[in-house]
């Protein structure tokens, strides 16, 4: 599904490397997390794959089903079935959620060759997607993110998801500024979409949300690269010892 | 631009007085300037809201002495005193003219050379700010004045300049003129006080360089029937900083100009005043900010208490030009009157042609807030002082602009003293 | 404000957003021009030019004598410079003041005999002259809404739909020409009262030559029985237009008027100097929204039209309330400040502007609020959107006389600038002369945010519909206040308008 080899990037204004090199394959269907320290990169990866401005790809490659990404605008990237739940979602005043999701699913749809669907087949299946994820009719139809908790926004972070059925979805520190039943409930969006055809990368800094997301592999950032890689127990040995210990063992 | 002066008003005939070669051409210069755009006039875009023809009148009208047996202003600062009576220098009661790390010279001195440091900077700065909107009685201020000082800060100054402008003589009509340097990295503060003459045309320009820092905090004499015009001319360097205060009670009129020029990134500027009015009160605040480097950040901040009839004015103009990028422009003006018969009057401008920036303004006017009034008197606080806590509070976020804690609390103080003695 | 409250319109118009905008294709789709004889009179003005005029509108003598005035003063004024544009000098000799196509002289008794020519030019540009029918394109959101409209085609009024419906309820709905024949009484009695004939240079010039423009006139204790529209289409070569709309409103009575405008394609610059006065009485309710889209110039600045409008309301009337509600994508130099004069007590003025320049367009307008009566109310909400090498200005006045006690303003001014060569300008004059009276005032100006775009260019929207989805909600609070059919109309002209801005 995601292929990415040898990734350097840079911060576009500053002479800053950012990602050393990191090699990540994740298979079709296949959830995997990544964990690291604040500054590890984590966030710079979901950001470079996801096309935004102010990184510098200085070398390697990053392919979404064979196809190189990194030379597409944002938009063909989503139309590919890239998928970013940010880790702040950003307010835009003025514009609703629905007009927003509407015109996101069917920009895609569009680009796809598919056809649009037409504002009554919308309506059904955004009602329903947002009922499983406790939207109520209100979020709906307020401005995209505008007032939201933090909690609603990542909520409506998996909404679209939802509707929008990407591929690979990356989800980057989803888990932050959730409490326990609102992460449970975001949990419970992102297991629903788990399929054979889909994939997830989670990017957290901290293992409780794979208690609720199971990944199949666990992968550990440091210092712009990925210097472990394990299976579920390996989130469990961040938990109980801290980064020290596998950092200082790598090193 | 519609803000140059359209209607050429009197031009008057001057001669300039007679000096070194570097002020001569500076004086020249402004006097051929002021006889192309006149003195303003009521009908010029900017004197719309304050009629100038008794600052350009050929006599100054006489103004009564405002007799008080208060301390002046900033009394308890350690600082270089220098005296004016009537807008003329009066040595004998000033201090001496020493002051680590900064060299202060009288105009009158410094003209009597062919060089000066003091051409680079007197002249110049007011001739930058005469364009895009004219400012006529600064041309006139740098052609004829002979008073002020030439200040130069090399390093940090370590106690504050302060001039005290004395008011004697019912008929005085004084022009002054201050020129002022800050080189890399230097840091000065000056203060200023009194009514200084029955009518005063007073220009101060700052050149502030690279990393340096500059402090003004001014007291605007308390006379009634003083006339006062004056302008800040600043430009700014690299890094550097610029804050202005202005507290004026009283006088028949005020207009207060500062003209603010961004030229190096990452500098910022404060320009703020707080007045109260009471009756024959016409105070206009005129500043013009431009922005032409990255990263600066200004602030203009005015509050206006009038009663009686009092007249405020703010003309605020944000100009961003087109590569200033990351601009972060601010303004807020607000009247706050007291009775029926006050007037407020605002134009608070924004120009832009850079796209990467934050600006923005506020205006509000209005009444004292009610329901605070009636919460104070409600737990047994009479009305008049309810009326003056608010004032004070109103007036105060002004004066939170002024950086030095002392200063500060002494024109709170002042402030504080002259609304207690209003209500005898 | 009943638009504000009226969720149904808002959620409505929200849905339709992207269609409206998808729907829309193309670059400025009003270019084209329609080929039909014309009749002109010379060239060039002088007083022969006014008499004629008058006498192709077969009007009464106290009119000639009325622009004849208008004209003689006009030669005595100057044309004003304090706005922020600039253009070529205009050569007022080099211009039509009057044209109308050869079919209108014998003017057609019904819409039947108008000349298809000219019913096919308003197909084409989506207006509905045969009386079944709604604003073309869109779907009627209740069962009969339906808009009258008045058809203005360079110096003449084409024809007007429910003429005969809206006699019944007493409304008056016409040409003025016609009006000025029809029902001189009411005129003469209104015409000028509100912008004067020597108010400004291009009204004093629009008083002299003025061709047409529509008439309304509301009886008391009437509600217009539909929205009333006219639509302003400049054809001929080298012509101004100089309309003159005159709306009255009688006590307790409510009226809600569309206007729109387009142009075609040309290189040459084309002069609009218009007149709008409305009259509200006791309790009396006006709503006038307009979609201004004339040619704005092509991407280098050539040709378009130069749009010098004075709009100004009378609540003369207690209680009396006025809403303006402005789109202005077009136009090359628009000039322009529908205003209030808040005279009868507890009346009301609104303004609601979205003014979008691009490329070298430049505009500069805003309103006037003049607060005379005891606790009259204004609101003016403005926003501003330049992108390409545009300059867009908001002019504004605030006035708070001292007889207003208690009066209200609340002025909320916002800037957005898409691309650094373009600017943005803010210039408000707040005068406040009673402590009775509360004036606020806030304006902001920022670029487009990039993190906006991104996210939905992350959601799969392309760059350009991104920035028109951020600037359409940028825009939402005047959106809102305009009716249904316009709010989607003026949604897609966002979209189209700032075409080309982006990449």
């Amino acid at each position: 599904m995601l292929e990415i080899k040898n990734l350097h990037v840079e911060l576009e204004d500053e002479d800053k490397q950012i990602l050393k090199g990191v090699n990540l394959t994740v298979e079709s269907g296949k959830v995997h997390a990544i964990m690291g320290p604040n500054g590890s990169g984590k966030s710079t990866l979901s950001y470079v794959l996801s096309g935004k401005d102010g990184y510098e790809v200085t070398d390697g490659s990053a392919e979404l089903e064979g196809t190189d990404i990194l030379d597409m605008e944002p938009e063909e990237r989503a139309a590919a079935g890239l998928f970013l739940a940010f880790q702040y979602p950003v307010e835009i005043p003025g514009v609703g959620n629905m007009t927003f999701l509407r015109t996101a699913v069917n920009a895609q749809r569009k680009a796809r060759g598919e056809e649009e669907l037409s504002a009554a087949e919308f309506l059904k299946v955004v009602r329903e997607k947002a009922k499983s994820l406790k939207i109520d009719a209100d979020m709906l139809k307020r401005p995209v993110n505008v007032g939201f908790s933090g909690g609603e926004k990542k909520r409506n972070e998996i909404l679209q998801m939802a509707m929008l059925e990407p591929k690979m979805c990356i989800l980057d520190e989803t888990d932050s500024g959730l409490d326990v039943d609102a992460m449970k409930l975001v949990a419970d969006g992102v297991n629903a979409l788990r399929d054979a055809g889909r994939s997830f990368l989670v990017i957290t800094h901290y293992q409780r949300l794979l208690d609720h997301i199971k990944p199949d592999v666990v992968h550990i950032m440091a210092d712009g690269k990925i210097v472990k890689t394990g299976g579920p127990e390996l989130a469990l040995e961040v938990e109980n010892n801290g980064y020290t210990d596998i950092l200082a063992e790598v090193a | 631009m519609s803000a140059k002066l359209k209607n050429k008003g009197v031009v008057p005939s001057i001669t300039v007085p007679e000096g070194g070669k570097w002020v001569t051409t500076a004086r020249q210069t402004a006097a051929d300037l002021l006889s192309e755009t006149g003195l303003p006039h009521r009908r010029d875009e900017y004197w719309k809201y304050t009629d100038p023809s008794t600052l350009t009148a050929p006599e100054a009208t006489p103004a009564a002495i405002f007799e008080s047996d208060e301390a002046l202003p900033f009394a308890d600062v350690d600082a270089v005193k220098i005296v004016f009576v009537d807008g003329v220098y009066d040595a004998a009661q000033s201090d001496a003219l020493e002051l680590a790390g900064v060299e202060i010279e009288t105009l009158a001195d410094a003209a009597q050379k062919d060089i000066h440091w003091a051409g680079s900077v007197y002249g110049v700065l007011e001739g930058r700010g005469q364009n895009p909107v004219s400012r006529p009685l600064a041309s006139y201020n740098t052609a004829m004045a002979e008073q002020g000082f030439v200040i130069r800060a090399t390093g940090k100054a370590a106690k504050p300049v302060s001039f005290i402008y004395l008011h004697e003589s019912e008929t005085s009509d004084a022009v002054i003129h201050h020129t002022i340097k800050l080189d890399e990295g230097a840091d000065l503060t000056v203060l200023e006080n009194g009514p200084a003459a029955a009518r005063i045309n007073a220009v101060m320009e700052v050149e502030v360089a690279d990393k340096a820092a500059f402090h003004h905090v001014r007291a605007q004499g308390r006379d009634h029937e003083r006339r006062t015009a004056t302008h800040i001319f600043t430009r700014l360097g690299t890094e550097s900083s610029f804050k202005s205060f202005t507290l004026t009670v009283n006088g028949v009129l005020t207009r207060n100009d500062a003209i603010i020029e961004f030229t190096g990134d990452d500098a910022h500027a404060t320009v703020a005043g707080a007045c109260a009015g009471d009756g024959a009160f016409h105070h206009d605040d005129t500043v013009f900010v431009t922005h032409d480097a990255v990263n600066c950040e200004s602030r203009q901040v005015f509050k206006k208490v009038l009663r009686n009839g009092a007249v405020g004015v703010f003309q605020g103009k944000i100009l961003v030009k087109p590569d200033a990028q990351k601009t972060d422009g601010y303004q807020i003006s607000q009247g706050l009157l007291l009775d029926e018969d006050s007037t407020f009057q605002a134009k608070p401008e924004l120009e832009i042609y850079a796209d990467d920036v934050a600006c923005s303004h506020g205006s509000t006017v209005g009444a004292i807030d009610e329901t605070a009034l009636f919460y104070l008197t409600s737990r047994g606080i009479p009305h008049k002082e309810a009326q003056d806590m608010l004032t004070l509070a109103f007036l105060g976020e002004a004066i939170d602009e002024v950086e030095d804690e002392t200063l500060a609390d002494d024109l709170r103080a002042l402030l504080e003293g002259w609304m207690a003695r209003r209500h005898g | 404000m009943a638009a504000l409250d009226d969720v149904q319109v808002k959620e409505g118009v929200d849905q339709e957003t992207v269609e409206a905008v998808q729907s829309v294709g193309g670059k400025y789709k009003y270019g084209f021009e329609t080929d039909i004889e014309m009749e002109y009179a010379p060239k060039g003005l002088n007083e022969d030019i006014v008499r004629l005029i008058s006498e192709k509108n077969n009007e009464p003598e106290w009119m000639l004598e009325w622009r004849l005035t208008a004209y003689r003063r006009w030669l005595q004024m100057e044309e004003p410079e304090w706005a922020m544009v600039d253009y070529p000098k205009i050569d007022f000799q080099d211009q039509y003041y009057y044209a109308r196509p050869k079919s209108m002289i014998e003017k057609p008794k019904s819409l039947d005999e108008v000349d298809p020519k000219l019913l096919e030019t308003y197909k084409k540009l989506g207006i509905p002259l045969k009386e079944q029918a709604l604003l073309a394109g869109v779907e009627a959101p209740e069962g009969d809404r339906r808009v009258a409209v008045d058809a203005v085609f360079d110096s003449v009024s084409v024809g007007t739909t429910f003429k005969d419906e809206l006699a019944k309820a007493g409304v008056i709905f016409c040409s003025i020409s016609e009006a000025i024949q029809d029902h001189p009484e009411l005129v003469r009695k209104y015409l000028g009262t509100v912008v004067p004939q020597s108010d400004n240079y291009y009204a004093t010039l629009n008083s002299a030559v003025f061709s047409d423009g529509s008439f309304v006139y509301i009886p008391e204790g009437t509600k217009c029985p539909m929205e009333l529209s006219t639509y302003f289409r400049i054809n001929a070569e080298n012509t101004g237009q100089f309309e003159r709309t005159l709306i009255v409103a009688e006590k307790g009575s409510y009226v809600s008027y569309l206007e729109g405008c387009t142009a075609p394609q040309r290189d040459i610059a084309q002069l609009h100097a218009a007149v709008v006065e409305l009259v509200a009485l006791d309790d009396a309710e006006i709503k006038y929204s307009t979609v201004q889209n004339w040619f704005p110039g092509d991407e280098e600045g050539k040709g378009g039209i130069y749009n010098f409008v004075t709009k100004r309301a009378d609540c003369r009337g207690d209680r009396s309330k006025v809403m303006w509600t402005q789109v202005e994508t077009g136009s090359a130099v628009t000039w322009k400040y529908p205003s209030c004069i808040l005279r009868g007590d507890d009346s009301q003025g609104e303004f609601y502007s979205i003014a979008i320049a691009n490329n070298m367009q430049q505009a500069d307008t805003g309103t006037k609020m003049i607060h005379l009566g005891k606790n009259t109310k204004s609101r003016i909400v403005s926003k501003g959107i330049s992108a390409g090498k545009a300059q867009n200005t908001y002019r504004g006045l605030v006035s708070m006389h001292p007889k207003a006690q208690n009066a209200r303003n609340y002025t909320q001014c916002d800037s957005l600038l898409i691309g650094d060569k373009c600017g943005a300008h803010t210039v408000p004059y707040i005068e406040v002369k009673n402590n009775s009276a509360r004036v606020e005032h806030e304006a902001t100006t920022s670029k487009v945010d990039d993190d906006q775009l991104f996210y939905c260019r992350q959601r799969g929207m392309d760059e350009e519909e991104a920035v028109a989805l951020v600037v359409n909600g940028f825009c939402k609070d005047v959106l809102q206040a305009l009716p249904m059919e316009f709010a989607m109309e003026a949604q897609a002209l966002v979209a189209i308008s700032l075409e080309g801005s982006v990449g």
